[in-house]
């Protein structure tokens, strides 16, 4: 029973939200005219989460796994709802929050909308930027670190290198960089690449340096090739550890993105959010910030994802 | 016949940083096994038998002396000498059946050995987990997936470095005998690194017994009892104290008694 109330606890509080949004009076009137007058947005966006909650609570009832999966997300559901229902009170209902500078739900669903076509070129601009320069840092950090990890001479090279870059952190650079670039879209390729470059050379080369000097003596006496031992013995062995440089790199390279974006580069959701900051359009930098934090969520999850594939020979 | 290893005047000796000379570690040893003999090497740490028996897998080179395979000398790795460590060494990273495969494909002999991967498995009782990861298996199992990678692979000689020190004893004692089992069906030679002389009267035809500092061959005892050995024997006893006593680990307990 108290099971049953926890799980319809989410499904409650977004009615609540809805209700509260549609009845309790706004902090000021409207004109049709008005870029942020309420609109049926925000009862949509939040119904149709509304719909898939009840739905999965009808699904509860017969299948076991789904009600234990959803009892173990209601109560975190449950408060983010809360939280909506909270933001949009202390800001369209009361104007508790300093307005204009913090717009509400409905004002920012419907900025996204409007400008969905500059927001997904945008998207798809700093999509492109990233995920160049982390192959690039990628590539380059598990070639750099296997081979620091194989040779004590190239680690002799490459150790005052990690050392540097790892304490200076990468957007450092960014002025000389956008100075020095052909292009901006290049420089900024280079300073993502260098940021991640780093952190994936010092796990990877941890992570060879860690190989139980027994693994390679094993597969010494099945007469692997030297090629062998890196490509099939020294790699997959540190893959934990690589991953530890992938995860960290991802979320350097987002810092340096968003940067670069903000500083020079004209394009991209930094940019936007930037241009829009401009102009004062709150509601649309707020989108902006909505749409960087989803995808950057999103990347982070499917690299999650592909890493636990990887290491799934992994204890625990 | 195949698998025999001679070794003549070995000696090895590691340069120290933290000592003025180098410190040797085998001194002057010289020794014969036969093909096909299981043949254990006893004594304290530090008595260089872990380094007599890397130096056979061509894992360290001698520093006087020669070892010969099959009267070749051994200049390093190969898959004809198989190497069982005390801490299983699979590849974690892969499936026990891939380990396998893993080592035959390196040696460039799959598909060429005597014994298929089931077969394998089957002997040891590892079918269920072929595909099980090592970290999924108790520590008998991962020594027993282990032995056989090593076996996979047909070699003449298998070596074997302490590889049950870190099992509970019934573990131990059930892979004594699956050991045993495998090396007479197989014929192979066998050197066994071993601080537990029960193991080494168990299952070996020669016993090797090393003193330490410089590490030097101090006796060779024969075995000879036939397989399956009996440990509650008086024959049985009898060697084990003979070791022990080789060993300095069989004092005469002198009782005082207080009335």
């Amino acid at each position: 029973m108290k099971n049953r109330i926890i799980c319809l606890l989410p499904l409650v509080i977004s009615i609540l939200v809805i209700l509260q949004y549609v009845f309790v009076p706004n902090f000021r009137e409207f004109t049709p005219l008005d870029q942020n007058a309420p609109t049926n947005v925000w009862v949509w966006f939040v119904g149709f989460f509304a719909l898939l909650l009840g739905l999965w609570n009808i699904a509860a009832i017969f299948s076991k796994k789904a009600n234990d999966r959803l009892r173990k997300s209601a109560p975190l559901f449950a408060v983010v709802f809360l939280l909506l229902l909270a933001y949009d009170y202390a800001t369209l209902k009361t104007g508790a929050l300093p307005q204009p500078f913090v717009p509400w739900p409905d004002a920012i669903l419907n900025a996204i909308i409007r400008d969905r076509a500059i927001l997904l070129t945008s998207l798809g601009h700093s999509l492109r930027l990233l995920f160049t320069g982390y192959a690039i840092g990628v590539g380059l950090g598990i070639l750099t670190g296997v081979a620091a990890g194989w040779s004590a001479k190239v680690r002799y090279w490459v150790q005052p290198l990690t050392k540097l870059f790892g304490s200076v952190p990468s957007v450092t650079w960014l002025p000389i960089i956008l100075v020095l670039a052909t292009s901006l879209f290049a420089g900024a390729v280079f300073l993502i690449a260098l940021a991640v470059w780093y952190p994936v050379t010092a796990t990877t080369m941890n992570g060879v340096l860690s190989v139980p000097k027994s693994t390679f003596e094993a597969a010494n006496t099945f007469g692997v090739s030297k090629l062998g031992m890196i490509f099939k013995v020294a790699i997959p062995a540190s893959m934990p550890s690589i991953f530890g440089g992938l995860t960290q790199g991802m979320s350097i390279a987002c810092t340096a993105l968003l940067i670069a974006e903000m500083m020079g580069v004209e394009a991209g959701l930094g940019w936007y959010i930037n241009w829009q900051r401009g102009w004062a359009d709150f509601a649309a930098m707020y989108g902006a910030v909505v749409i960087i934090a989803v995808t950057f969520f999103a990347v982070n999850a499917v690299l999650d994802l592909i890493k636990r594939r990887v290491l799934r020979w992994k204890e625990g | 016949m195949k698998g025999t290893i001679e070794i003549k005047n070995l000696n090895k000796t590691y340069a120290r940083t933290d000592m003025a000379e180098s410190l040797c570690v085998i001194e002057n040893l010289s020794l014969s096994i036969k093909s096909g003999e299981f043949v254990s090497v006893v004594g304290t740490s530090g008595c260089g038998k872990s380094t007599l028996l890397r130096t056979i897998a061509g894992l360290e080179m001698p520093t006087d002396g020669e070892v010969l395979c099959d009267g070749k000398e051994i200049r390093g790795t190969s898959p004809d000498r198989g190497l069982v460590f005390q801490e299983h060494t699979l590849f974690p990273w892969l499936t026990v059946r891939k380990n396998i495969v893993f080592a035959l494909k390196s040696s460039g002999r799959y598909g060429k050995h005597g014994d298929t991967i089931d077969t394998l498995l089957d002997t040891v009782g590892l079918t269920e987990f072929a595909n099980s990861y090592p970290h999924q298996l108790s520590g008998g199992m991962r020594q027993r997936a282990a032995v056989i990678r090593s076996l996979a692979v047909s070699p003449d000689v298998l070596l074997l470095d302490e590889p049950l020190g870190a099992l509970d004893s019934f573990t131990r004692m059930t892979l004594q005998d699956e050991i045993i089992r495998l090396w007479q069906a197989r014929g192979n030679t066998m050197v066994m690194i071993t601080h537990d002389v029960d193991e080494a009267v168990y299952m070996s035809n020669r016993i090797v017994v090393m003193s330490p500092r410089p590490g030097r061959i101090a006796e060779i005892v024969d075995v000879p009892m036939s397989y399956p050995r009996n440990r509650g024997t008086s024959d049985f006893a009898a060697l084990r104290t003979k070791l022990l006593k080789r060993l300095d680990f069989a004092h005469e307990v002198v009782q005082d008694y207080n009335l």
